[in-house]
This record gives structure tokens, sequence and C-alpha cells, in this order.
């Protein structure tokens, strides 16, 4: 069981991190990154839902008929993004203004349409919870390392705070977001290319290993 | 063999034309050196600073990008054509001197590593990496510094230049064209002001046959037309239109890169009207100099125009209707 949500945890972190690697939920990706802050607000909305959505969806999976599995799973999304947008409302307001539109937007993002469909509907609830939490972290993670990334090259701030005078507004513009975006899609595959080759030549090793008593029986 | 005796192929020891990619290039430069003295003298010591950064940045940039890709310096030095020199030269002369010296820097950096060597070096650059740089700069500093300088007297005009009050609509007439061809009292770029130097750039390309000087003619003419189009076919609107702003730089040397432009004689027409018009419409649209933004755009149609427009094969005989 701990191997399993290793498992999902590096995966919703690192191997298939939804935004990076997977490349779900682009759209408040680019809208949103300008200041690290918006990315925070925005993933952890997306983790809140994320993990609720599963879980729900993990619990039902039974009960819920085959044919009509889309407009159930979009109808329990929707119903935890409207919790989501009224707690903001009331407890955030400063974050609620600056997501907008994007918050009741969360409903056709396919990162938890996605999960609940690939993972939730066919795993237990506590894995379904791992998942949706895992995911989540790795959206929040991603959108906060662009958000930081764009907020500190275009208007020399970061997390709100002036670091110097110095900026460079394209990365403050959408031609910006999609070239930050393109960055670090390049440097995320960089990485899991590096891993899976170590990965690959410490199983041949093994293998060789294993192999060569084999070679002698026959 | 049939097949040497029809195409004449010979044994090792041939003919080399001394036209290569960095005899061009070379020349591009110094068809562009005019204007970056008449720059210097309009703008001063500060213009020199800024052409001079951006042109040792492009070609830094080049070198080290090439270092990491593991590649020997003697190498590099065997290869080096002038492309970056160019780039470099065209992305100082048009931008203003009010930027900030590392303006010049990044805008080189991104067109030399982000255009052009990330997409696989010179000749596989989707757009032309001088135009972007410019843009890059363009955006990232504009609202920054605010206005263009005039030359001289180094004043910043921050309301409308010539050309936004021409296609905002201030009076054709008060326009005096002498002073837009010589640049006198004309705010802009470093490189974009002096028309003659310009013309004189472009008349040695064109004479060495390194441009076809019709296709850039095209494009200033269409652009002009255009505008008196817009204008209720007001004439008094097309010399100004074409003599203010950018657009002789840029269509004489921007929008003549052989990279980014249509393999084909037809493709080029089109290429070039469709620039003119782009160029017009969104002057007329925006009140502000677009052609560096018609050019990047257009670049990205250049293939869509290849892949359509193709040169008839020599011998090719339409096949007749009806005929089988």
């Amino acid at each position: 069981m701990m191997k399993k949500l290793k498992k999902i945890a590096s995966d919703g972190i690192i191997t298939s991190n939804p935004t990076f690697r997977l490349v779900l939920g682009t759209c408040p990706t680019l809208a949103l990154t300008t200041m690290a802050m918006n990315g925070i607000g925005m993933g952890l909305a997306v983790t809140f839902v994320l993990i609720c959505s599963n879980l729900i969806v993990s619990l039902l999976r039974h009960v819920i008929p085959k044919q009509v599995r889309i407009p159930a799973y979009v109808l329990i999304i929707a119903t935890f993004v409207t919790v989501i947008r009224l707690l903001l409302d009331k407890f955030l307001p400063d974050i609620y203004d600056s997501l907008g539109l994007f918050l009741p937007l969360i409903v056709v993002n396919c990162i938890i349409l996605g999960r609940a469909e690939s993972f939730a509907s066919k795993n237990a609830p506590l894995y379904a919870v791992a998942d949706g939490l895992f995911m989540g972290i790795g959206f929040t993670l991603a959108l906060t390392l662009m958000g930081a990334f764009r907020e500190i090259l275009g208007s020399g701030m970061i997390f709100g705070i002036k670091l110097w005078d110095f900026q460079i507004a394209f990365f403050s513009s959408n031609a910006g977001a999609f070239f930050t975006y393109g960055v670090f899609i390049a440097l995320f595959s960089l990485i899991t290319s590096v891993v899976a080759k170590r990965k690959k030549e410490k199983t041949t090793k093994n293998n060789e290993v294993v192999c060569e008593p084999v070679a002698e029986v026959k | 063999m049939a097949e040497n005796k029809l195409f004449g192929f010979s044994a090792s020891p041939h003919v080399k034309g001394k036209r290569t990619t960095k005899w061009i290039m070379a020349n591009v430069c110094i068809a562009l050196l005019p204007t970056t003295v008449m720059g210097i003298i309009y703008f001063g010591l500060y213009a020199l600073l800024i052409v001079g950064l951006s042109v040792v940045s492009a070609v830094c940039a080049e070198v080290i990008y090439k270092l990491i890709t593991k590649k020997t310096l003697s190498c590099i030095v065997k290869e080096f054509d002038f492309t970056s020199v160019v780039t470099g030269l065209l992305v100082g002369l048009s931008i203003g001197v009010n930027y900030p010296w590392y303006a010049p820097i990044l805008g080189s950096i991104f067109a030399i590593i982000v255009v052009k060597m990330l997409f696989g070096g010179t000749g596989k650059n989707l757009v032309n990496p001088a135009i972007a740089g410019r843009i890059f700069i363009f955006i990232s500093f504009q609202t920054v510094v605010g206005g263009w300088v005039l030359p001289m007297s180094g004043d910043v005009i921050t309301g409308a230049t010539t050309l936004g009050g021409l296609y905002s609509g201030s009076d054709v007439s008060t326009i005096n064209l002498l002073n837009l061809l010589l640049g006198n009292n004309l705010a802009g770029c470093i490189g974009e002001t002096c028309k003659i130097a310009l013309l004189c750039g472009a008349i040695y390309l064109a004479i060495l046959k390194i441009i076809d000087i019709r296709l850039p003619l095209i494009y200033v003419a269409v652009t002009g037309l255009t505008t008196v189009c817009l204008y209720g076919f007001n004439f008094a609107y097309f010399l100004p239109s074409i003599l203010s702003g950018g657009l002789i730089l840029g269509a004489f040397f921007m929008a003549t890169d052989y990279v980014t432009t249509p393999n084909t004689f037809i493709g080029n027409l089109i290429y070039f009207t469709a620039l003119g018009i782009v160029t017009a419409v969104l002057r007329f649209a925006t009140h502000m100099e677009t052609v560096s933004f018609a050019i990047l755009l257009l670049n990205l149609f250049v293939p869509l125009i290849d892949k359509h427009v193709i040169n008839r094969p020599f011998g090719y005989k339409k096949p007749i209707k009806g005929d089988k």
C-alpha cells in the first residue's frame, strides 16, 4: 500500500505532473500565472475540488451507470466548485477577485474530469483522495513556479514584494506566458528523460547480474 | 552512362561561386553602414553604444550557444557567417535611443538564442530573428521609456509621432516631405529616420543583386495605396505614409530576408502585397507603427505560401481537359 501511495505521489508531482507532463488545464495556467500568488490561489482551489470530487466519484464508482458517467462527474465537480467559490468569496475576497472568471471555469478543467475518469472511477477512495491531493499539489507547484518566474522577470516582484526596478514586460504579456510554459515543459521533459535513463541503466545492470548465473546453468 | 551525359556531372574540382552566405551577409552589413552612421550623427554616441552592444551580444550569444552544443572553437570560427552581425545591427537600429542599455542586449540574445538557434541556426528560423528581437524589446520596454526621441535635440516626444498623427487624422498638408526624407525633426528609431541613407544601402544591395528591388518596392507602394484607399482616395496620404515610420527600413532590409520569404516569384508577389495591405490596415487601426508586427505575422504564412505556390517544372505541359 505504501508503495502505491508513493507511486501516486511521484506521479502527481513529477512524472505525470498535470501541467508540465500531461499538459492539462492550460487555460488557467497561461492566464493566471502573471503573479505567484494567483498561482497558489488557483492551485489550492483546484486541489480542494480534486480531492473532494475524487473521493465522491470513487465512493460512487459502483453506483453510477457507465452510460451517464460524464454528466454525473460534471455534476459532482460543479457542486464542489460552487462550494469553493462561496468559501473564497466570504473569507478571501482578494483572491476571489483576482481569479475572477477562472474560478467557475474550474468545472471544465480537464485535470479534474481526467482524474475522475481515469483514476477515481477505478480505485478505492483512499487512493483516489491521495491521487487528488498529489495531482493538486503538482498543479499548485507548477502554477507557483511559473507565476514566480513571470512575476520576477515581468514586474520585478515576488509574492507582491518589490525586488528591483528592472522588469521585462514581455514576461507579463500573453506571449511571455506561452514562452514560459514552453521553457518549463522542456525543463520537465529533460528531468524526466534523465531520470528514466538512469533507471534504465540501473535495471540493465541488475539484469546482467541476474542473467549471468542463468547462462551458467545452461 | 546516359544520366551523366544528360546532366553533365563531373569529378570533384567544381567551380566555386563567391556568393556565399558570408559574402551576402557581409554586404548587407556594408549596406547598413550609412544608416548606422547617420543614426549616430543624429542621436549621438549613445546610439553607437546601443548598436554596438546589440551586435556584440548577438555574436556572443551565437558563439556561446555553439560552445554549449559542443562545437570546437575552430569550427565556430569556420562556420561564422555575418548573419548574427546583421541581426544585431537591425535590432540595434530598430529601437530608439531612450531605451536602457540592457534592452538591446536582451533583444539580441532573444533573437539569436530563441528565434534562430533553437530552431536550428542560420536558414532554419521560422521568423526573422531581428524582427522578433525588436518586438521583444518593444513589448518589454516601450511602456517604460514612453515616446520616441527627436534627432539632434534629444527631446522625447510622448504624444503622437508624425506617423501616429498622420493616421489619427491630423492635417496632411502640414507634413513636410523633405523633413520626412531626411529625418529632420522626425522622432523615431536610430535607423529609421534618415530615408536617404537607407535608400543608398538598398540601391547597393540591388546593384549586387542581393535583393530583388521590385519586391520591397511593391510592399512600399501597396502600403501607400492601401492608406490612400482607407482615407477615401486622398492621394495626399501616399508619400507621407511611405516616408514616415520604419517602412523603408522594414521593407528593404527586414522583409527581404532570404530565409523568411517564399521561394517562388509569384509567392513573393503574394507575400509582399499582403505585407503592404496588412501594414496599412494595422496602422489605420492602431495609429502606431506596425511594420515589424506585419512582417512577423506574414513570416508565419510563408510556409503556407510555399506549399501552394509551386513553380511549373521545366517542360511541364498542363493536361488538356477531356484528353486522356
